[in-house]
């Protein structure tokens, strides 16, 4: 099999060919070597042709080799772990990997809709918003056609089985790419004492010093690496991040960084086979200093055919060659506007390919790499472009023609060379996409021809490549000073370190070549592509233009220029160097689109973390959880609590258990779990003080013993909370709250405490967890209690409704509340949590002989729904008043409180406000759907627009009373009350309903105060 | 994400707070007294400057203080926090625990 | 829970364990009322931490939570003896002193990994230099408000949570402790 590697070179390269690696594409195997991505072992097979492009279908080929790369998008793995849109330059090769090309459909090398390209010419820019949007109801047809006959990726159906896991971590540097400028800057960090974090995308650190023959400190740059990473390992608060994407540059010096753990080494000692083991790790890092030291991309060049598979970026076909032993192609042409491409011309003559010519625009003033390449036989032609490429799935020859300097005039080719390959070099522009992230600004460099990172906004610099440095000594010498000002910043001592020395060729400058003449005008020629992804070309943009788009993000947005997965990381510069050249300004004019985090993209897992399945959320559970989990209660998640939600007998479903459940509380007793309700401990001289101003109701008239239910406003008059609060002593309250609301009100007190009332002395403790809350409730509660052994008397006389003891119940101290949510004779036990399991044993034996039944969620709502009783939250939603809800008589007119001045306003006071009512279903036998808007008239719903005059809030069957009962909030409701309204849900008839009191049970309110 | 300082904690992420809308908005001593338009201004109208804005945040995951944050609406750049207190005052009840023996 | 246990114990890289027989009380006063504190030192037997983030150790420990509020860790039966105490010597000043025994549930963790598996879920900075023997924090572990503390060995720390959040702060630990 290692032999069917025809375009492996025989040595050379940082594979291991002790340890060939099986994969597959679309089905056929293929083998490659540890340490070779899908791309490099494609391209050692003699595989180049990976993909149909996006729209127009034409066969592409891989392009580049890193996150560069357009055309090379996979779909690695299968089933659920499958990841879809991986660009193969990205995918470390592994033990029987499996990929599948994402463009091809049925294959790429059979395309039916290849006849696009054949209409070209109509599917220009902006051709979806102007064909396929109308009709408009037809888009979604049209979508999913596009969708699947271009065979993008697709996500797994089933739920992800890798693990994932976040990071946060701290550090003095963080230094974002590891080759030759950020192992420098890294190493004088570290040295200098800093704790470093050095992240890097590859798999190991190096940079372009991998993919590069050049020599440091006269060694091969390999060593130098090595010994750099040694020692950056030995020290204690470095942390070495290879196969660490920076992701992000977000405020206040944030970073995020995507680390890959289930590849390399990783996923060949667990045969991918890894249950439990993280496949990715989010590291979220705080920064003092951040180098930016990523390097930069290389650009393609605007020319006719540009996309054919074999043209390729000029900087890997070196890397191919140098890092990976896999050649490319066997006769190449290397077409270039600047001195970089003349390295991949002498690394390909090393390889043994045939260079046919180097391409340069440039004008023939020779320089020491055109010296060095003329000396090995290559011919170079100055002067001249290459303007067409033939050949379809692979580049078969290129035509040349001469260069006068102008872009838009029609050239004549003169010559024409066979060839399988084209490296292309169109300039470099530097990585500034962290740098802009965090809000740098950019200036174009007029010599070197890209933009560069300039002022920074946050803690950060830019070195190496990244701050437009070209040679390898220059970019050394930047990182050493990037490392040295960071630890300057930090007030620390720089460590002595001295520039590693690589002694690099000099250098040429880059000559303007954005879009290459052709044969036939810009608009008629073969397509020039500038972003390969998304098909957009040199024509598309000019139309764009002439349709009357300026703004880059607008014409960004009509070609789809940069919007791929590659975010436009190949063509963006050159795109706006033809828009500008469009327009008639200059480039720096124009400027760049937004750099937006992410940098590449990264897995939803990854975002997500641990917080998957059962840490999604935190589940918080009361000290009686055991219990009602072992009594099979299924849970209502409220807020993040799991409260029980009934209590199924045998055989019972929801409503044969609340009927039953609700039936034992009217007629003998029941015992609820309402451990969830917010606690607060208010205490202090001033207290009674800071209570009137925060409720409604006169709590100065309140004697020490007694309990009041109380409602908080929010400013603007709508009920905001509500609880029973008691008076513990003269200055001694102890308050509840909704469980939902507990938090907000604990700080939304200390708020008014805190700025706007400091003078108040009040003290605020939450006993939410420390106490326990059990609620017996029925006729037979106080026997049951009785029963139980109180210290205290609890007959009406001497505990009567709504008041508060200190008692000893079944010998454990215990607070005991005289107070009702069901309407009946009841108590609450507040009991410090880590006995309340005990205590609910003792009352649930006691309760035996009554039959005491345990109740959930769900017949504590129908019981409070009997009796009129609002939830807040359900009956209110923040735009209801007191008043909306008959509680008029809890609002003091003696003095002020939050949100009294509100109820005076005239919203607050208009009659036809919606109001608390009760319904009751005309055929007394249906139950109404909760939230089911009321109107007036029998309208079948979306029959006509009808007005609305309310909805119902709360709805259930009453098992005692025989029917269904509902409460509503009705326009100008109370003065309704006998009117007939239809209920309109979903799908389903208009319902007749009456308008009654919402008090359904025990209007008169007696049983509770036996 | 936002690194905000809290006046007792120091430095935390911004996780650990929670947002409580521009500071000095000061509650009118008599609310009866005032018009329809001068309640509603108290109650909804707020500045929302491009640029410097003096905030309240709570350091809700921590000491549980109210305290205020200057921080510019456009770059997220904060200035300084500052304890709250009584008018004047950069202490309020509670604020300062250093010992001064 | 015990099955929780039972998954982190093959793994000696990280100890969780329940600390039992522990009781709290919650204590604001004005620290500028130096009689205040003097009377609650003085029944304690050993300092109110007023530096922010620090705790004491004595026979209790005396953590800070916020400029006017402390948490006491104590032993439980010892707890409502400690708070009649407090209580009494306070009695003429301005304080709450409030029992929570039944509201805080405390944890140990230890092992060489613990400060990896708690930066998977906390942003305060952990380094032993920053977050040494001595300094507590209240923040954010997961998604549950904790007190943490650094012990006074390396590597060992106690969590003290609201009770509710124990069984998720548990399967959470136990989790981020596995990989
Ligand atoms: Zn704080």
């Amino acid at each position: 099999m290692a032999a069917a590697q025809p375009n492996r070179l025989p040595r050379g390269g940082r594979i291991d060919r002790s340890r060939p690696l099986k994969f597959s594409l679309d089905g056929k195997s293929y083998t490659g070597f540890a340490g070779d991505t899908l791309a490099s072992a494609l391209i050692a097979n003699g595989v180049l042709l990976v993909g149909r492009s996006f729209k127009l279908r034409r066969p592409r080929g891989i392009v580049g080799s890193g996150a560069e790369e357009p055309n090379a998008i996979m779909q690695v793995g299968e089933g659920a772990g499958a990841q879809p849109n991986l660009p193969a330059t990205r995918v470390e090769l592994r033990h029987g990997l499996v990929a599948h090309t994402t463009r091809g459909w049925p294959s790429v090398r059979f395309d039916i809709g290849a006849i696009s390209d054949s209409f070209g010419r109509i599917l220009g820019a902006g051709f979806y918003y102007k064909t396929f949007m109308y009709p408009r109801f037809l888009w979604k047809y049209y979508e999913r056609a596009i969708r699947l006959s271009t065979g993008f990726g697709h996500a797994p159906a089933a739920p992800d089985p890798d693990v994932y896991e976040h990071r946060n971590a701290h550090c003095d540097v963080l230094v974002a790419g590891g080759g030759p400028a950020g192992l420098v800057a890294a190493l004088a960090a570290a040295r200098s004492g800093a704790r470093v974090i050095l992240a890097d995308d590859g798999n190991e650190f190096g940079g372009s010093l991998l993919s590069c023959a050049e020599q440091v400190d006269g060694a091969p740059a390999a060593d130098w690496v090595a010994g750099v990473v040694a020692e950056l390992r030995g020290l204690p608060d470095c942390t070495l991040l290879p196969r660490g994407t920076v992701l992000g540059y977000h405020d206040h010096d944030f970073l995020t960084v995507a680390e890959r753990c289930d590849v390399g080494e990783a996923a060949d000692r667990q045969d991918h086979a890894r249950p439990g083991e993280t496949a990715e790790r989010l590291w979220r890092i705080r920064a003092k200093r951040v180098i930016l030291a990523q390097g930069g991309f290389e650009r393609s060049l605007a020319f006719c055919n540009n996309d054919r598979p074999g043209v390729m970026l000029a900087s890997a076909v070196s890397t191919y060659i140098n890092r990976f032993a896999a050649l490319p192609g066997r006769r190449a042409v290397v077409f270039t506007n600047n001195d970089s491409a003349y390295r991949t011309a002498l690394d390909l003559a090393g390889a043994r390919a045939a260079v046919e010519a180097i391409v340069d625009s440039r004008p023939g003033s020779g320089g020491e790499l055109a010296a060095r390449a003329q000396a090995q036989g290559i011919p170079v032609l100055h002067g001249r472009v290459v303007c067409d490429v033939t050949g379809k799935k692979r580049v078969r020859g290129v035509r040349i023609a001469e260069w006068g300097g102008d872009s838009w005039e029609t050239i004549k080719s003169t010559i024409y060379i066979d060839c399988d390959l084209l490296a292309v070099s169109g300039g470099w522009s530097p990585a500034v996409h962290l740098h802009a992230q965090a809000g740098g600004s950019l200036d174009w460099d007029e010599t070197r021809l890209c933009f560069l990172p300039a002022q920074a906004r946050q803690s950060h610099d830019s070195a190496g490549a990244g701050n437009g440095r070209q040679s390898l000594d220059e970019c050394l010498a930047d990182g050493l000073r990037a490392g040295a000002e960071a630890v300057a910043k930090l007030g620390l001592a720089p460590a002595a370190i001295e520039a590693p020395a690589a002694n690099s060729a000099g250098q040429l400058p880059i000559e303007a070549l954005w879009r290459v003449p052709a044969e036939r005008d810009a608009d008629r020629c073969p397509k020039q592509f500038i972003d390969f992804q998304n098909d957009a070309t040199v024509a598309d943009i000019r139309l764009a233009v002439r349709e009357g788009y300026r703004n880059v993000e607008h014409v960004k947005r009509y070609t789809a220029l940069g919007f791929g997965t590659d975010q436009g990381k190949l063509g963006n510069i050159n795109g706006m160097a033809v828009l500008a050249d469009a327009l008639g300004k200059t480039i720096p004019e124009v400027g760049t689109t937004t750099f937006r985090p992410v940098y590449t993209p990264v897995r939803f897992g990854t975002v997500a973390g641990e917080s998957v399945g059962g840490l999604y959320d935190p589940v918080r559970k009361t000290a009686l959880h055991e219990w009602h989990e072992a009594a099979g209660a299924p849970m209502e998640v409220v807020g993040q609590w799991h409260r029980p939600w009934y209590f199924p007998r045998e055989g019972e479903d929801l409503h044969g258990a609340v009927a039953r459940e609700c039936l034992a509380v009217r007629n003998s007793v029941g015992a609820m779990d309402a451990s969830t309700l917010g606690k607060i401990d208010a205490r202090g001289p001033d207290v009674v003080e800071f209570l009137e101003r925060i409720y409604t109701h006169n709590v100065g008239r309140m004697k020490v013993g007694r309990c009041a239910y109380g409602i908080m406003l929010g400013e603007d008059g709508m009920v905001m909370d509500d609880g029973v609060m008691a008076r513990l002593g003269e200055n001694h309250f102890y308050l509840t709250t909704t469980t939902g609301g507990a938090a907000n009100v604990l700080n939304w007190l200390e708020a008014w405490l805190q700025t706007e009332w400091p003078e108040l002395e009040v003290w605020l403790t939450s006993l939410t967890e420390h106490y326990s809350t059990i609620a017996v409730a029925g006729p037979n509660s106080r026997v049951l209690l009785e029963k139980l052994g109180c210290d205290i008397p609890l007959d009406k006389e001497n505990f009567p409704f709504l008041t508060v003891r200190n008692a000893k119940l079944a010998g454990m101290p215990v607070q005991l509340f005289r107070v009702s949510f069901s309407g009946e004779l009841a108590f609450e036990i507040n009991i410090a949590s880590q006995f309340a399991l005990d205590m609910w044993r003792m009352v649930m034996e006691a309760g035996r002989e009554f039959e005491i039944a345990p109740y959930g969620t769900e017949t504590m709502h129908v019981l409070r729904a009997e009796k009129g009783f609002i939830i807040v939250g359900q009956e209110t939603d923040g735009s209801v008043t007191p008043v909306d809800l008959g509680m008029n008589w809890l609002l003091s007119k003696e003095k002020d409180f939050l949100g009294k001045r509100s109820l005076a306003r005239p919203d607050c006071l208009q009659e036809d406000r919606k109001q608390l009512v009760g319904l009751l279903s005309a055929d007394r036998r249906t139950v109404l759907p909760e939230g089911a808007q009321l109107i007036e008239e029998a309208v079948r719903a979306g029959a006509t627009p009808v007005p609305m005059c309310g909805h119902v809030t709360s709805s259930y069957h009453s098992a005692c009373l025989g029917h269904p009962v509902a409460l509503a909030l009705v326009a100008g409701g109370r003065a309704r009350k006998g009117e007939t309204l239809f209920a309109v849900g979903p799908e389903r008839e208009p319902i007749a309903v009456e308008v009654v009191s919402p008090v359904f049970y025990d209007p008169k309110g007696e049983r509770q105060h036996v | 994400m936002l690194l905000i300082e809290c006046p007792w904690c120091g430095p935390r992420a911004e996780t650990e707070f929670s947002y409580g809308g521009e500071a000095g908005i000061v509650r009118p001593l008599d609310p009866d007294a005032l018009s329809d338009e001068e309640w509603a201004d108290y109650l909804f109208y707020r500045a929302n400057p491009r640029g410097a804005h003096r905030e309240l945040w709570n350091h809700a995951h921590g000491c549980r203080r109210w305290f205020g944050v200057e921080r510019d609406t456009v770059s997220y750049r904060i200035a300084g926090s500052f304890r709250l207190g009584p008018a004047g005052s950069e202490t309020g009840k509670g604020a300062n625990t250093e010992r001064d023996d | 829970m015990s099955e929780a246990m039972a998954e982190s114990a093959p793994d000696a890289r990280v100890d969780i364990n329940e600390l039992p027989g522990r009781g709290f009380l919650n204590v604001r006063l004005d620290p500028r009322d130096k009689h205040a504190v003097k009377s609650a030192e003085q029944v304690l037997g050993q300092a109110m931490p007023l530096v922010a983030n620090t705790y004491s150790s004595g026979t209790h420990r005396v953590y800070w939570l916020g400029p006017d509020e402390w948490l006491i860790e104590t032993d439980a039966e010892n707890a409502a003896a400690l708070s009649g105490e407090l209580g009494e010597a306070l009695a003429d000043f301005n304080v709450a002193i409030n029992d929570v025994s039944g509201g805080h549930v405390a944890q140990r963790l230890s092992g060489p990994e613990s400060r990896t598996v708690l930066a998977k879920g906390c942003t305060i900075d952990l380094h032993p230099r920053e977050f040494g023997p001595g300094q507590c924090a209240r923040t954010a572990l997961a998604r549950a408000t904790v007190l943490l503390a650094a012990g006074s060995e390396p590597d060992s720390y106690t969590i003290i949570a609201a009770r509710s959040f124990t069984d998720y702060l548990r399967h959470w630990l136990t989790h981020a402790a596995k990989k």
